[in-house]
């Protein structure tokens, strides 16, 4: 089985050819990045209007470098939600014409099942596991059981990790995207310098909550007299020390809650673009180690946005009998939870 | 020349849902739904329907029409991300018609009036879509967004026919300034079976040269909120 797989929901035009044999042929992926940068976040009708551009010969790109027409493909997959919705709206069309065009299974992909589906692409693992998905829109922490079936142990009630070190780089003036930046500086910091609060630290459950976080980094910048590279430095690697302090007690937490319910502990998946960074990637490690679980973090570039995921979404879907009508309406929301345990349908 | 295309044809930019195949200068099957949004559902359902209406397949089409705007910036992508998965998986050239050409070509003869046709679209916003054509429907501006005040000193002097799903707002600003205009005996709504007839009489384009969205606008810039749904 050879899917084609479209992702247009936020700020990465993207387009990927994923076989059943969890081969990624292709992934070819244009970020807009320097089309955004100028206004230090994304812009969605910009997003909307470069996806329109690029996508038809990201396709055609993503095709030739998997070596595959059209005809050899088994179904079209797409991110149908949740996202930037004028960018979803575009991969949707396209992929729907497509199906249209060459009588093919159309496959509406959830954007966060793809991200918590990565690790049976790239690891072959097992359901269940337990999934910690961190982005820039996203911080989630999901037991996922199976295909379309999931329990959502926690998330935040403010602001998401991504955007919190969006939010803190542009508090210290360290530019767009936040999250790489603020892991550079930080690199030279010293994170016991200011006393950042360790937001729901303790608290029962595996809630997030960043923007006290946010807040505190204002306060602190507004309390230093003059404010120099090392201060920067201190404060992002606080800042950080912070962020990954609370990880660790929300997946302690949800691991807990996931041995008791499944019997085993993990293993815990990580996945999203905050996953690149490396401090917290090492935190996490020592968290599952203490509850001798694996940690597994697929690659960076299918960690970050990307069109594998959506393909192999849509390989899942599709050998399970399922598949979207032609009349789906792209969804600007879209909750893990309200994805259904499948019942086999035939393709229409 | 005989006419020898067969065509698929669509337009969802407005506030409506259309499509039509044509089949050597005859429209075999359309429709045409109101809508004010909801074309990201009904598009591609529509066009199975013409296509099996018209006993076409996909790989028989010459080449696709689309309207490219101006209208609600979803809505033009909305048909040309269409158009664009259609034209890759079948290797056709796309044919782009304006939404003022379309309103245009929709206005019956009018007689030996002299009048200058004024199509205005609805901008969603407060200022409206303008393009005007000559009686021999030779355009006489280039497309423009502009507040119905300013449509009077912009237009060439003169009586004016009105067209188009703005007429309606460009009408009362027009009065005002002390012109003489009438309302078009014209649909509100594109048709696609016109579209299809527009495309008809143009020379086929490169396949690889899809035709660009006319957003007349900007994008608005206004402050990220990324794409947080769902947390």
């Amino acid at each position: 089985m050879i899917v084609l797989g479209i992702e247009t929901s936020c700020d990465e035009t993207a387009a990927a050819v994923v076989d059943d044999t969890r081969r990624i042929r292709s992934n070819p992926v244009l970020s807009q990045l320097d089309e955004h940068r100028p206004f230090g976040g994304v812009v969605p009708e910009i997003a909307a209007r470069s996806h329109l551009d690029h996508l038809d010969s990201l396709i055609l790109r993503a095709l030739d470098e998997a070596d595959v027409g059209f005809g050899d493909l088994d179904g079209v997959a797409a991110t149908g939600g949740p996202g930037l919705i004028g960018g979803v709206f575009v991969g949707v069309m396209m992929a729907k014409a497509i199906a249209a065009a060459r009588d093919l299974p159309f496959v509406a992909v959830n954007h966060l099942e793809a991200h918590a589906l990565t690790a049976r692409l790239t690891d072959g693992i097992e359901f269940p596991y337990l999934l910690l998905l961190v982005s820039g829109g996203h911080c989630q922490l999901v037991a996922v059981n199976g295909v379309g079936d999931y329990t959502r142990y926690g998330g935040t009630v403010d602001d998401a990790v991504g955007e919190a070190f969006d939010k803190t780089a542009k508090l210290l003036d360290l530019g767009y995207p936040g999250g790489p930046a603020v892991e550079r500086v930080a690199r030279d910091g010293d994170p016991l310098r200011f006393a950042l609060p360790r937001p729901m630290l303790g608290r029962p459950g595996c809630d997030f909550s960043f923007s006290g976080l946010k807040t505190a980094v204002r306060q602190a910048r507004q309390g230093l007299d003059s404010f120099a590279a090392q201060d920067a430095a201190d404060l992002a690697a606080s800042f950080q020390q912070a962020v990954a302090e609370v990880l660790a007690d929300r997946c302690r937490h949800a691991l807990d809650r996931f041995q008791q319910e499944h019997g085993k502990a993990g293993p815990l998946v990580v996945a999203g673009g905050v996953a690149a960074n490396r401090t917290l990637r090492a935190t996490l490690s020592e968290v599952v180690g203490g509850h001798d679980a694996a940690l597994l973090a697929p690659p960076l570039p299918l960690c970050t946005d990307n069109a594998a995921m959506i393909a192999w979404t849509g390989v899942e879907r599709l050998r399970l009998g399922l598949s979207d009508p032609l009349d789906f309406a792209p969804r600007p929301r879209w909750p893990l939870e309200d994805l259904r345990v499948p019942s086999p349908v035939s393709p229409a | 020349m005989a006419e020898e295309r067969t065509l698929l044809a669509f337009d969802a930019a407005g506030g409506g849902c259309s499509a039509a195949v044509r089949v050597r200068g005859a429209t075999v099957a359309s429709r045409s739904e109101a809508m004010r949004r909801g074309q990201a559902e009904r598009l591609v359902p529509m066009l199975q329907e013409v296509m099996a209406e018209a006993g076409i397949s996909y790989a028989g089409l010459d080449a696709v029409a689309v309207t490219v705007g101006p209208g609600g910036f979803t809505g033009v992508r909305i048909g040309l991300a269409t158009a664009r998965g259609l034209a890759l998986a079948r290797n056709l050239p796309i044919i782009g018609v304006t939404g003022f050409e379309a309103f245009a070509a929709a206005v019956p003869p009018h007689g030996n009036d002299d009048r200058a046709l004024l199509v205005a679209i609805d901008g969603k916003r407060s200022d409206i879509y303008a393009q005007a054509f000559a009686p021999d429907g030779a355009a006489l501006s280039e497309p423009a967004a502009l507040l119905p005040e300013a449509l009077d000193g912009w237009l060439p002097p003169g009586p004016l026919l009105l067209a188009g799903d703005g007429a309606g707002q460009a009408q009362p600003a027009l009065r005002a300034a002390g012109r003489d205009t009438v309302l078009a005996d014209a649909p509100a709504r594109i048709d696609a079976a016109v579209v299809a007839r527009i495309a008809a009489s143009r020379p086929l384009p490169q396949v690889q040269t899809p035709p660009r969205p006319l957003y007349l606008r900007p994008p608005d810039v206004t402050p990220p909120r990324g794409a947080e749904a769902a947390r």
